[in-house]
Protein backbone atom coordinates (compact mmCIF):
# COMPACT_ATOMS: atom_id res chain seq x y z
CA UNK A 1 0.00 0.00 0.00
CA UNK A 2 1.64 3.42 -0.66
CA UNK A 3 0.92 6.36 0.98
CA UNK A 4 1.53 5.31 5.15
CA UNK A 5 3.12 2.25 4.77
CA UNK A 6 2.93 1.83 8.18
CA UNK A 7 -0.66 2.20 8.26
CA UNK A 8 -2.64 -1.06 9.97
CA UNK A 9 -5.78 -1.85 9.62
CA UNK A 10 -7.46 -1.90 12.88
CA UNK A 11 -11.29 -1.30 13.53
CA UNK A 12 -12.67 -0.12 16.92
CA UNK A 13 -13.40 -2.18 18.91
CA UNK A 14 -17.36 -1.21 19.83
CA UNK A 15 -17.35 -1.04 15.99
CA UNK A 16 -15.90 -4.47 14.87
CA UNK A 17 -18.34 -6.07 18.00
CA UNK A 18 -21.20 -4.42 16.52
CA UNK A 19 -20.23 -5.52 12.74
CA UNK A 20 -19.69 -8.94 14.12
CA UNK A 21 -23.01 -8.81 16.32
CA UNK A 22 -24.91 -7.67 12.60
CA UNK A 23 -23.08 -10.12 10.80
CA UNK A 24 -24.39 -13.28 12.94
CA UNK A 25 -27.97 -11.56 12.70
CA UNK A 26 -27.34 -11.07 9.30
CA UNK A 27 -26.08 -14.91 8.91
CA UNK A 28 -29.73 -16.28 10.46
CA UNK A 29 -31.57 -14.74 7.27
CA UNK A 30 -31.50 -10.68 8.88
CA UNK A 31 -32.06 -8.59 6.12
CA UNK A 32 -32.23 -5.61 8.01
CA UNK A 33 -28.74 -6.35 9.83
CA UNK A 34 -26.96 -6.18 6.51
CA UNK A 35 -29.08 -3.60 5.37
CA UNK A 36 -26.77 -1.64 8.73
CA UNK A 37 -24.15 -3.22 7.31
CA UNK A 38 -24.98 -1.65 3.89
CA UNK A 39 -25.53 1.75 5.54
CA UNK A 40 -22.00 1.82 7.20
CA UNK A 41 -19.92 0.38 4.48
CA UNK A 42 -21.53 1.40 1.40
CA UNK A 43 -19.84 4.60 1.03
CA UNK A 44 -16.65 3.02 1.57
CA UNK A 45 -17.27 -0.33 -0.68
CA UNK A 46 -18.77 3.01 -3.50
CA UNK A 47 -15.51 5.00 -2.85
CA UNK A 48 -12.83 1.56 -3.29
CA UNK A 49 -15.16 1.26 -6.63
CA UNK A 50 -15.03 4.88 -7.76
CA UNK A 51 -11.48 5.31 -7.31
CA UNK A 52 -10.60 1.84 -9.99
CA UNK A 53 -13.51 1.27 -12.38
CA UNK A 54 -15.95 3.31 -15.06
CA UNK A 55 -18.35 5.34 -13.16
CA UNK A 56 -21.36 3.99 -14.84
CA UNK A 57 -20.57 0.54 -13.74
CA UNK A 58 -20.13 1.62 -9.85
CA UNK A 59 -24.02 1.36 -8.73
CA UNK A 60 -23.93 -1.87 -10.24
CA UNK A 61 -20.72 -3.21 -8.80
CA UNK A 62 -21.40 -1.92 -5.16
CA UNK A 63 -25.13 -3.93 -5.53
CA UNK A 64 -22.47 -7.08 -6.95
CA UNK A 65 -20.22 -6.38 -3.90
CA UNK A 66 -22.87 -7.10 -1.16
CA UNK A 67 -24.57 -9.12 -2.84
CA UNK A 68 -21.32 -11.68 -3.19
CA UNK A 69 -20.75 -10.83 1.14
CA UNK A 70 -24.69 -11.71 1.89
CA UNK A 71 -23.86 -14.83 -0.35
CA UNK A 72 -20.75 -15.48 1.36
CA UNK A 73 -21.27 -14.65 4.94
CA UNK A 74 -20.17 -18.35 6.24
CA UNK A 75 -17.16 -17.82 4.85
CA UNK A 76 -16.22 -15.10 6.80
CA UNK A 77 -14.27 -16.25 9.97
CA UNK A 78 -14.16 -13.24 12.03
CA UNK A 79 -17.74 -11.83 12.21
CA UNK A 80 -15.99 -8.27 13.61
CA UNK A 81 -13.89 -8.59 10.90
CA UNK A 82 -16.54 -7.39 8.54
CA UNK A 83 -15.03 -3.94 7.25
CA UNK A 84 -12.01 -5.23 6.21
CA UNK A 85 -13.71 -8.50 4.41
CA UNK A 86 -16.18 -6.35 2.59
CA UNK A 87 -13.32 -3.68 1.02
CA UNK A 88 -11.21 -6.89 -0.01
CA UNK A 89 -14.26 -8.03 -2.01
CA UNK A 90 -14.65 -4.61 -3.48
CA UNK A 91 -10.90 -4.06 -4.21
CA UNK A 92 -10.97 -7.93 -5.68
CA UNK A 93 -14.04 -6.95 -8.16
CA UNK A 94 -13.21 -3.14 -9.19
CA UNK A 95 -9.81 -5.56 -10.06
CA UNK A 96 -12.04 -7.98 -12.40
CA UNK A 97 -14.31 -5.51 -13.46
CA UNK A 98 -11.01 -3.25 -14.89
CA UNK A 99 -9.05 -6.59 -15.98
CA UNK A 100 -12.63 -6.86 -18.06
CA UNK A 101 -12.81 -3.39 -19.52
CA UNK A 102 -10.20 -3.19 -22.19
CA UNK A 103 -10.93 0.38 -22.62
CA UNK A 104 -11.55 3.19 -19.54
CA UNK A 105 -12.76 5.95 -21.24
CA UNK A 106 -15.20 8.49 -19.54
CA UNK A 107 -18.16 10.11 -21.76
CA UNK A 108 -16.33 13.68 -22.50
CA UNK A 109 -17.14 16.11 -20.04
CA UNK A 110 -16.06 19.18 -22.26
CA UNK A 111 -18.63 19.03 -25.00
CA UNK A 112 -21.23 21.13 -23.58
CA UNK A 113 -21.44 25.08 -22.96
CA UNK A 114 -20.45 26.81 -20.00
CA UNK A 115 -21.79 27.16 -16.68
CA UNK A 116 -23.41 24.15 -15.34
CA UNK A 117 -21.47 22.57 -17.82
CA UNK A 118 -18.47 23.55 -17.01
CA UNK A 119 -19.02 22.96 -13.20
CA UNK A 120 -19.47 19.10 -14.86
CA UNK A 121 -16.01 19.03 -16.62
CA UNK A 122 -14.26 20.34 -13.75
CA UNK A 123 -15.51 17.45 -11.68
CA UNK A 124 -14.80 15.02 -14.07
CA UNK A 125 -11.27 16.51 -14.39
CA UNK A 126 -10.97 16.55 -10.28
CA UNK A 127 -12.02 12.78 -10.17
CA UNK A 128 -9.66 11.62 -12.77
CA UNK A 129 -7.42 13.82 -10.83
CA UNK A 130 -7.85 11.84 -8.07
CA UNK A 131 -7.69 8.53 -9.92
CA UNK A 132 -3.97 9.32 -11.06
CA UNK A 133 -3.01 9.28 -7.37
CA UNK A 134 -1.36 5.91 -5.70
CA UNK A 135 -3.83 3.92 -3.94
CA UNK A 136 -4.24 4.85 -0.33
CA UNK A 137 -3.80 8.30 -1.53
CA UNK A 138 -7.08 7.86 -3.85
CA UNK A 139 -9.34 6.28 -2.14
CA UNK A 140 -8.76 8.50 1.43
CA UNK A 141 -9.51 11.23 -1.12
CA UNK A 142 -12.49 9.79 -2.59
CA UNK A 143 -13.98 9.07 0.95
CA UNK A 144 -13.31 12.50 2.06
CA UNK A 145 -14.32 14.30 -1.10
CA UNK A 146 -16.59 12.31 -3.11
CA UNK A 147 -18.43 10.67 0.12
CA UNK A 148 -18.23 13.29 2.28
CA UNK A 149 -16.48 11.45 5.23
CA UNK A 150 -14.59 13.21 8.15
CA UNK A 151 -11.16 11.99 8.49
CA UNK A 152 -12.49 10.57 11.93
CA UNK A 153 -14.71 8.68 9.93
CA UNK A 154 -12.53 7.46 7.58
CA UNK A 155 -10.24 5.84 9.90
CA UNK A 156 -13.41 4.20 11.64
CA UNK A 157 -14.77 2.81 8.30
CA UNK A 158 -11.64 1.58 7.04
CA UNK A 159 -9.72 0.44 10.10
CA UNK A 160 -7.00 2.79 8.98
CA UNK A 161 -5.43 4.59 12.14
CA UNK A 162 -6.17 8.28 12.45
CA UNK A 163 -2.83 9.16 11.87
CA UNK A 164 -2.95 6.93 9.15
CA UNK A 165 -5.57 8.46 7.34
CA UNK A 166 -4.37 12.43 8.44
CA UNK A 167 -1.22 11.56 6.50
CA UNK A 168 -2.90 9.91 3.46
CA UNK A 169 -5.05 12.72 3.63
CA UNK A 170 -2.48 15.42 3.46
CA UNK A 171 0.10 13.90 1.05
CA UNK A 172 -2.53 12.76 -1.33
CA UNK A 173 -4.51 16.73 -1.06
CA UNK A 174 -1.23 18.05 -1.92
CA UNK A 175 -0.53 15.68 -4.80
CA UNK A 176 -3.98 16.54 -6.43
CA UNK A 177 -3.23 20.26 -5.65
CA UNK A 178 -0.25 19.90 -7.84
CA UNK A 179 -1.78 17.28 -10.50
CA UNK A 180 -4.89 20.17 -11.25
CA UNK A 181 -2.86 23.06 -11.89
CA UNK A 182 -0.91 20.96 -14.51
CA UNK A 183 -4.36 20.33 -15.71
CA UNK A 184 -5.73 23.57 -15.94
CA UNK A 185 -2.69 25.71 -15.65
CA UNK A 186 -2.14 28.29 -12.50
CA UNK A 187 -3.95 30.59 -11.53
CA UNK A 188 -2.52 34.11 -11.72
CA UNK A 189 -1.29 35.08 -8.70
CA UNK A 190 -1.73 31.96 -6.74
CA UNK A 191 1.33 30.15 -5.14
CA UNK A 192 1.26 26.48 -5.28
CA UNK A 193 1.84 24.67 -1.90
CA UNK A 194 4.65 22.88 -3.60
CA UNK A 195 6.32 25.72 -4.94
CA UNK B 1 3.97 18.38 7.31
CA UNK B 2 5.38 21.34 8.51
CA UNK B 3 6.92 22.87 5.09
CA UNK B 4 3.50 22.71 3.72
CA UNK B 5 1.33 26.34 3.58
CA UNK B 6 -2.46 25.13 4.12
CA UNK B 7 -3.84 24.54 7.64
CA UNK B 8 -5.29 20.75 6.73
CA UNK B 9 -8.21 20.72 9.96
CA UNK B 10 -10.50 21.42 7.24
CA UNK B 11 -9.57 19.02 4.63
CA UNK B 12 -9.04 16.73 8.36
CA UNK B 13 -12.42 17.02 9.69
CA UNK B 14 -14.23 20.04 8.72
CA UNK B 15 -13.14 22.36 11.56
CA UNK B 16 -11.12 25.01 11.03
CA UNK B 17 -10.90 28.02 8.32
CA UNK B 18 -12.20 26.36 5.17
CA UNK B 19 -9.92 25.55 2.59
CA UNK B 20 -11.11 27.30 -0.66
CA UNK B 21 -9.74 24.80 -2.78
CA UNK B 22 -11.26 21.36 -0.47
CA UNK B 23 -14.66 23.18 -0.57
CA UNK B 24 -14.92 23.82 -3.91
CA UNK B 25 -14.01 20.07 -4.48
CA UNK B 26 -16.04 18.90 -2.22
CA UNK B 27 -19.23 20.59 -4.06
CA UNK B 28 -17.86 19.24 -7.86
CA UNK B 29 -17.30 16.49 -6.52
CA UNK B 30 -20.43 15.59 -4.67
CA UNK B 31 -21.94 14.57 -7.31
CA UNK B 32 -20.50 11.39 -7.72
CA UNK B 33 -21.53 9.92 -4.25
CA UNK B 34 -22.96 7.40 -3.02
CA UNK B 35 -26.71 7.42 -2.74
CA UNK B 36 -28.05 4.03 -3.53
CA UNK B 37 -29.80 1.93 -1.45
CA UNK B 38 -29.60 -1.98 -1.06
CA UNK B 39 -31.06 -3.85 -3.94
CA UNK B 40 -33.44 -6.78 -2.64
CA UNK B 41 -31.52 -9.92 -1.15
CA UNK B 42 -32.20 -13.07 -2.46
CA UNK B 43 -32.83 -15.92 0.22
CA UNK B 44 -30.29 -17.11 2.01
CA UNK B 45 -28.89 -20.95 2.11
CA UNK B 46 -29.28 -22.50 5.01
CA UNK B 47 -26.38 -21.79 7.57
CA UNK B 48 -23.53 -24.60 6.93
CA UNK B 49 -23.68 -26.07 9.99
CA UNK B 50 -27.11 -27.13 9.13
CA UNK B 51 -25.71 -28.06 5.76
CA UNK B 52 -22.51 -29.61 7.53
CA UNK B 53 -25.00 -31.98 9.28
CA UNK B 54 -27.50 -33.09 6.35
CA UNK B 55 -24.19 -33.93 4.22
CA UNK B 56 -23.00 -36.34 7.56
CA UNK B 57 -26.53 -38.17 7.89
CA UNK B 58 -26.46 -38.24 3.90
CA UNK B 59 -22.97 -39.41 3.14
CA UNK B 60 -23.87 -43.16 3.78
CA UNK B 61 -26.68 -43.25 1.85
CA UNK B 62 -24.98 -41.07 -1.12
CA UNK B 63 -21.78 -42.82 -0.92
CA UNK B 64 -23.61 -45.99 -2.49
CA UNK B 65 -24.92 -44.33 -5.31
CA UNK B 66 -21.87 -42.70 -6.45
CA UNK B 67 -20.31 -45.48 -8.38
CA UNK B 68 -23.86 -45.28 -10.05
CA UNK B 69 -23.14 -41.90 -10.76
CA UNK B 70 -20.13 -41.60 -11.57
CA UNK B 71 -20.50 -44.32 -14.36
CA UNK B 72 -23.66 -42.84 -16.21
CA UNK B 73 -21.59 -39.30 -15.70
CA UNK B 74 -18.61 -41.25 -17.89
CA UNK B 75 -20.95 -42.53 -20.15
CA UNK B 76 -22.99 -39.50 -20.86
CA UNK B 77 -19.94 -37.02 -21.07
CA UNK B 78 -17.84 -39.36 -23.53
CA UNK B 79 -21.36 -39.52 -25.41
CA UNK B 80 -22.03 -36.08 -24.94
CA UNK B 81 -18.57 -34.34 -25.40
CA UNK B 82 -18.93 -32.11 -28.69
CA UNK B 83 -22.00 -31.38 -30.57
CA UNK B 84 -23.28 -33.15 -33.83
CA UNK B 85 -22.78 -31.82 -36.96
CA UNK B 86 -24.47 -32.22 -40.05
CA UNK B 87 -24.23 -31.20 -43.67
CA UNK B 88 -27.61 -29.31 -44.88
CA UNK B 89 -25.60 -28.89 -48.31
CA UNK B 90 -22.20 -29.50 -50.17
CA UNK B 91 -19.71 -30.70 -47.97
CA UNK B 92 -19.12 -28.60 -45.12
CA UNK B 93 -15.87 -29.84 -42.74
CA UNK B 94 -14.72 -30.34 -39.44
CA UNK B 95 -11.12 -29.81 -38.48
CA UNK B 96 -10.77 -29.33 -42.36
CA UNK B 97 -12.05 -32.65 -43.25
CA UNK B 98 -15.16 -33.08 -45.80
CA UNK B 99 -18.07 -34.84 -43.71
CA UNK B 100 -20.33 -37.51 -45.37
CA UNK B 101 -22.62 -38.19 -42.01
CA UNK B 102 -23.15 -36.53 -39.12
CA UNK B 103 -19.81 -36.56 -37.26
CA UNK B 104 -19.44 -35.64 -33.50
CA UNK B 105 -17.45 -32.54 -33.63
CA UNK B 106 -15.04 -31.73 -30.29
CA UNK B 107 -15.18 -28.29 -27.96
CA UNK B 108 -12.20 -26.62 -28.96
CA UNK B 109 -12.94 -27.44 -32.80
CA UNK B 110 -14.01 -25.74 -36.31
CA UNK B 111 -16.64 -25.80 -38.64
CA UNK B 112 -16.19 -24.46 -41.78
CA UNK B 113 -18.36 -23.84 -45.24
CA UNK B 114 -17.55 -22.76 -48.37
CA UNK B 115 -19.76 -21.21 -50.94
CA UNK B 116 -21.48 -23.51 -51.72
CA UNK B 117 -22.23 -25.57 -48.48
CA UNK B 118 -23.90 -25.40 -45.27
CA UNK B 119 -24.07 -27.42 -41.91
CA UNK B 120 -26.60 -28.27 -39.08
CA UNK B 121 -24.97 -28.08 -35.37
CA UNK B 122 -27.20 -29.82 -33.08
CA UNK B 123 -26.45 -27.80 -29.54
CA UNK B 124 -26.89 -30.55 -26.87
CA UNK B 125 -30.61 -30.57 -26.67
CA UNK B 126 -31.15 -26.72 -26.29
CA UNK B 127 -31.29 -26.15 -29.78
CA UNK B 128 -29.60 -26.06 -32.98
CA UNK B 129 -27.40 -23.77 -35.12
CA UNK B 130 -27.33 -23.49 -38.81
CA UNK B 131 -24.09 -22.53 -40.91
CA UNK B 132 -24.48 -20.54 -43.64
CA UNK B 133 -22.07 -20.57 -46.47
CA UNK B 134 -18.50 -19.15 -46.40
CA UNK B 135 -18.24 -19.30 -42.35
CA UNK B 136 -16.37 -20.35 -39.76
CA UNK B 137 -17.62 -21.74 -36.35
CA UNK B 138 -15.65 -22.82 -33.49
CA UNK B 139 -17.36 -24.73 -30.36
CA UNK B 140 -15.65 -23.84 -27.23
CA UNK B 141 -17.98 -25.01 -24.18
CA UNK B 142 -20.66 -27.70 -23.98
CA UNK B 143 -21.99 -27.78 -20.14
CA UNK B 144 -24.50 -27.53 -18.25
CA UNK B 145 -25.31 -23.98 -18.37
CA UNK B 146 -23.39 -23.19 -21.02
CA UNK B 147 -22.94 -23.53 -24.79
CA UNK B 148 -20.51 -21.73 -26.09
CA UNK B 149 -19.70 -21.15 -29.51
CA UNK B 150 -17.48 -18.19 -32.03
CA UNK B 151 -18.35 -17.22 -35.18
CA UNK B 152 -15.28 -15.92 -36.78
CA UNK B 153 -16.82 -14.92 -40.00
CA UNK B 154 -19.89 -15.55 -42.11
CA UNK B 155 -23.56 -16.34 -40.99
CA UNK B 156 -24.97 -18.49 -38.36
CA UNK B 157 -29.26 -19.02 -37.38
CA UNK B 158 -30.05 -19.66 -34.11
CA UNK B 159 -32.86 -21.60 -32.97
CA UNK B 160 -32.33 -21.84 -29.11
CA UNK B 161 -35.02 -23.17 -26.66
CA UNK B 162 -33.79 -23.60 -23.65
CA UNK B 163 -34.01 -20.93 -20.85
CA UNK B 164 -32.37 -17.40 -21.11
CA UNK B 165 -28.51 -16.62 -20.76
CA UNK B 166 -27.55 -20.75 -21.81
CA UNK B 167 -26.59 -20.20 -25.39
CA UNK B 168 -23.38 -17.40 -26.24
CA UNK B 169 -21.58 -16.99 -29.93
CA UNK B 170 -18.53 -15.19 -29.31
CA UNK B 171 -17.99 -12.75 -32.23
CA UNK B 172 -14.83 -10.89 -33.08
CA UNK B 173 -16.64 -7.36 -31.57
CA UNK B 174 -19.25 -8.89 -29.00
CA UNK B 175 -20.93 -11.74 -27.01
CA UNK B 176 -24.22 -12.51 -28.40
CA UNK B 177 -26.25 -14.04 -25.24
CA UNK B 178 -29.35 -15.57 -26.09
CA UNK B 179 -32.43 -15.00 -24.23
CA UNK B 180 -34.81 -17.26 -25.78
CA UNK B 181 -35.01 -16.55 -28.95
CA UNK B 182 -34.29 -17.35 -32.69
CA UNK B 183 -32.13 -14.90 -34.85
CA UNK B 184 -29.49 -14.92 -37.61
CA UNK B 185 -26.17 -13.32 -36.89
CA UNK B 186 -23.35 -12.23 -39.54
CA UNK B 187 -19.64 -11.55 -38.86
CA UNK B 188 -18.03 -9.86 -41.62
CA UNK B 189 -14.00 -10.33 -42.82
CA UNK B 190 -13.44 -7.61 -40.39
CA UNK B 191 -15.06 -8.79 -37.65
CA UNK B 192 -18.00 -6.42 -37.78
CA UNK B 193 -21.15 -8.13 -37.06
CA UNK B 194 -24.96 -7.91 -37.04
CA UNK B 195 -27.72 -9.24 -35.38
CA UNK B 196 -31.17 -9.68 -36.71
CA UNK B 197 -33.69 -11.17 -33.68
CA UNK B 198 -36.80 -13.00 -35.01
CA UNK B 199 -38.38 -14.05 -32.15
CA UNK B 200 -37.38 -13.50 -28.71
CA UNK B 201 -34.61 -11.49 -27.35
CA UNK B 202 -31.03 -11.49 -27.69
CA UNK B 203 -28.46 -9.14 -25.49
CA UNK B 204 -25.05 -7.60 -27.29
CA UNK B 205 -22.68 -7.69 -24.62
CA UNK B 206 -18.82 -5.99 -25.11
CA UNK B 207 -16.56 -4.58 -21.77
CA UNK B 208 -20.01 -3.75 -20.24
CA UNK B 209 -21.68 -2.16 -23.35
CA UNK B 210 -24.89 -3.63 -23.72
CA UNK B 211 -27.69 -3.80 -25.93
CA UNK B 212 -30.96 -5.44 -25.80
CA UNK B 213 -32.43 -6.58 -29.35
CA UNK B 214 -36.66 -7.59 -29.54
CA UNK B 215 -37.94 -9.47 -32.24
CA UNK B 216 -37.80 -7.89 -35.33
CA UNK B 217 -34.99 -5.67 -34.20
CA UNK B 218 -31.42 -5.38 -35.57
CA UNK B 219 -28.40 -4.27 -34.38
CA UNK B 220 -24.58 -4.00 -35.29
CA UNK B 221 -21.60 -4.20 -33.82
CA UNK B 222 -17.85 -3.61 -34.34
CA UNK B 223 -14.17 -4.25 -33.18
CA UNK B 224 -13.06 -1.78 -30.39
CA UNK B 225 -16.47 -0.34 -29.97
CA UNK B 226 -18.87 -3.44 -29.15
CA UNK B 227 -22.54 -3.49 -29.53
CA UNK B 228 -24.32 -1.14 -31.35
CA UNK B 229 -27.67 0.89 -31.07
CA UNK B 230 -30.75 -1.63 -31.95
CA UNK B 231 -33.49 -0.38 -33.90
CA UNK B 232 -36.68 -2.49 -35.89
CA UNK B 233 -36.16 -4.06 -39.00
CA UNK B 234 -39.39 -1.23 -39.99
CA UNK B 235 -37.90 1.68 -38.77
CA UNK B 236 -38.18 4.94 -40.73
CA UNK B 237 -35.73 5.38 -43.51
CA UNK B 238 -32.56 6.94 -42.42
CA UNK B 239 -32.52 5.52 -38.96
CA UNK B 240 -30.31 2.45 -39.17
CA UNK B 241 -27.81 4.41 -41.22
CA UNK B 242 -28.04 7.44 -38.88
CA UNK B 243 -27.11 4.81 -35.62
CA UNK B 244 -24.14 3.46 -37.49
CA UNK B 245 -22.53 6.90 -37.44
CA UNK B 246 -23.79 7.92 -34.02
CA UNK B 247 -22.41 3.85 -33.05
CA UNK B 248 -18.93 4.07 -34.70
CA UNK B 249 -17.60 7.57 -35.63
CA UNK B 250 -15.73 9.74 -33.35
CA UNK B 251 -17.58 12.45 -31.36
CA UNK B 252 -15.94 15.01 -33.24
CA UNK B 253 -17.31 13.52 -36.62
CA UNK B 254 -19.47 16.71 -38.39
CA UNK B 255 -21.71 14.19 -39.59
CA UNK B 256 -23.30 13.11 -35.81
CA UNK B 257 -25.39 15.96 -35.82
CA UNK B 258 -27.12 15.64 -38.58
CA UNK B 259 -27.41 11.83 -37.79
CA UNK B 260 -29.18 12.33 -34.60
CA UNK B 261 -31.45 14.92 -35.98
CA UNK B 262 -32.69 11.96 -38.41
CA UNK B 263 -33.06 9.74 -35.50
CA UNK B 264 -34.51 11.94 -32.89
CA UNK B 265 -36.90 13.50 -35.89
CA UNK B 266 -38.26 10.50 -36.89
CA UNK B 267 -38.41 8.13 -34.29
CA UNK B 268 -41.77 6.98 -33.37
CA UNK B 269 -43.20 5.94 -29.75
CA UNK B 270 -42.24 2.32 -30.61
CA UNK B 271 -38.77 3.18 -31.70
CA UNK B 272 -38.38 4.59 -27.55
CA UNK B 273 -36.08 1.55 -27.08
CA UNK B 274 -33.52 2.91 -29.71
CA UNK B 275 -33.70 6.26 -28.21
CA UNK B 276 -33.36 4.47 -24.82
CA UNK B 277 -29.86 2.75 -25.54
CA UNK B 278 -28.72 6.38 -27.00
CA UNK B 279 -28.97 7.82 -23.47
CA UNK B 280 -25.98 6.38 -21.92
CA UNK B 281 -24.03 6.76 -25.40
CA UNK B 282 -22.59 9.39 -27.14
CA UNK B 283 -21.54 13.17 -25.91
CA UNK B 284 -23.62 14.67 -22.90
CA UNK B 285 -24.90 17.28 -25.43
CA UNK B 286 -26.46 14.73 -27.38
CA UNK B 287 -27.50 12.77 -24.59
CA UNK B 288 -29.27 15.95 -23.26
CA UNK B 289 -31.47 15.95 -26.89
CA UNK B 290 -31.88 12.68 -26.73
CA UNK B 291 -33.39 12.40 -23.36
CA UNK B 292 -36.00 15.44 -24.48
CA UNK B 293 -37.45 13.66 -27.25
CA UNK B 294 -37.62 10.06 -25.79
CA UNK B 295 -39.34 12.32 -22.62
CA UNK B 296 -41.68 13.54 -25.27
CA UNK B 297 -42.11 10.36 -26.32
CA UNK B 298 -42.43 8.17 -23.36
CA UNK B 299 -42.47 10.23 -20.01
CA UNK B 300 -40.25 9.01 -17.60
CA UNK B 301 -40.97 7.95 -14.67
CA UNK B 302 -41.63 8.82 -11.25
CA UNK B 303 -37.83 10.06 -9.74
CA UNK B 304 -36.17 9.30 -13.33
CA UNK B 305 -35.22 12.86 -13.72
CA UNK B 306 -32.88 14.42 -16.49
CA UNK B 307 -29.84 15.07 -13.70
CA UNK B 308 -29.91 11.45 -12.69
CA UNK B 309 -30.56 9.97 -16.67
CA UNK B 310 -27.81 12.26 -17.53
CA UNK B 311 -25.42 11.51 -14.87
CA UNK B 312 -25.71 8.25 -16.18
CA UNK B 313 -27.68 6.49 -13.15
CA UNK B 314 -28.59 3.08 -14.41
CA UNK B 315 -31.37 2.54 -12.34
CA UNK B 316 -32.97 5.20 -13.81
CA UNK B 317 -32.42 4.11 -16.97
CA UNK B 318 -33.83 0.64 -15.83
CA UNK B 319 -36.87 2.35 -14.41
CA UNK B 320 -37.58 4.27 -17.71
CA UNK B 321 -37.11 0.63 -19.57
CA UNK B 322 -39.43 -0.84 -17.62
CA UNK B 323 -41.58 2.07 -18.43
CA UNK B 324 -41.32 1.47 -22.61
CA UNK B 325 -43.88 -1.43 -22.10
CA UNK B 326 -41.48 -4.02 -23.37
CA UNK B 327 -40.38 -5.89 -20.79
CA UNK B 328 -38.87 -5.17 -17.32
CA UNK B 329 -35.21 -4.84 -17.21
CA UNK B 330 -35.05 -6.89 -14.11
CA UNK B 331 -35.11 -10.33 -16.30
CA UNK B 332 -31.78 -9.16 -17.84
CA UNK B 333 -30.51 -8.05 -14.74
CA UNK B 334 -31.64 -10.78 -12.65
CA UNK B 335 -29.69 -13.29 -15.75
CA UNK B 336 -26.59 -11.41 -15.92
CA UNK B 337 -23.66 -13.17 -15.14
CA UNK B 338 -19.91 -13.02 -16.29
CA UNK B 339 -19.46 -14.06 -19.93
Amino acid sequence: MIGDRTAVTRFPAGQAAEDGRLVRSARAGDESAFARLYDRYGRVVHALLLARVRREDVDDLVQDVFLTAWRRLEDLRDPAAFGGWIATIARHRATDAHRRAAEFVELPADVAGPGAASDEAEAHAALDAIRSLPDAYRETLMLRLVEGLTGPEIAQRTGLTPASVRVNLHRGMKLLRGTLERVRGPEPGKVSPDT
Amino acid sequence: MNDDRWNDDYLWDGRGTPDEEIVRLEARLARFRHRAALAPLPPRRAPARFAVQAALQLAAAAASLVLVAAAAWFAFTVRSSGWTVQALAGAPAVAGTAIATPSRVPIGETVTTDGRSRARIDVSTIGFVDVEPDSRVRLLASRAGEYRLALDRGEIRARIWAPPRRFFVNTPSSTAIDLGCAYTLRVDEHGAGRVLVESGWVAFEHNGRESFIPQNAVCATRPGAGPGTPCYTDAPAGIEAALTILDFSSTDDVRRAAALETVLSRARVKDAFTLWHLLSRGTRAERERVYQRLASLVPPPAGVTRERILAGDRRARDAWWNALGLDTASWWRIWKRKW
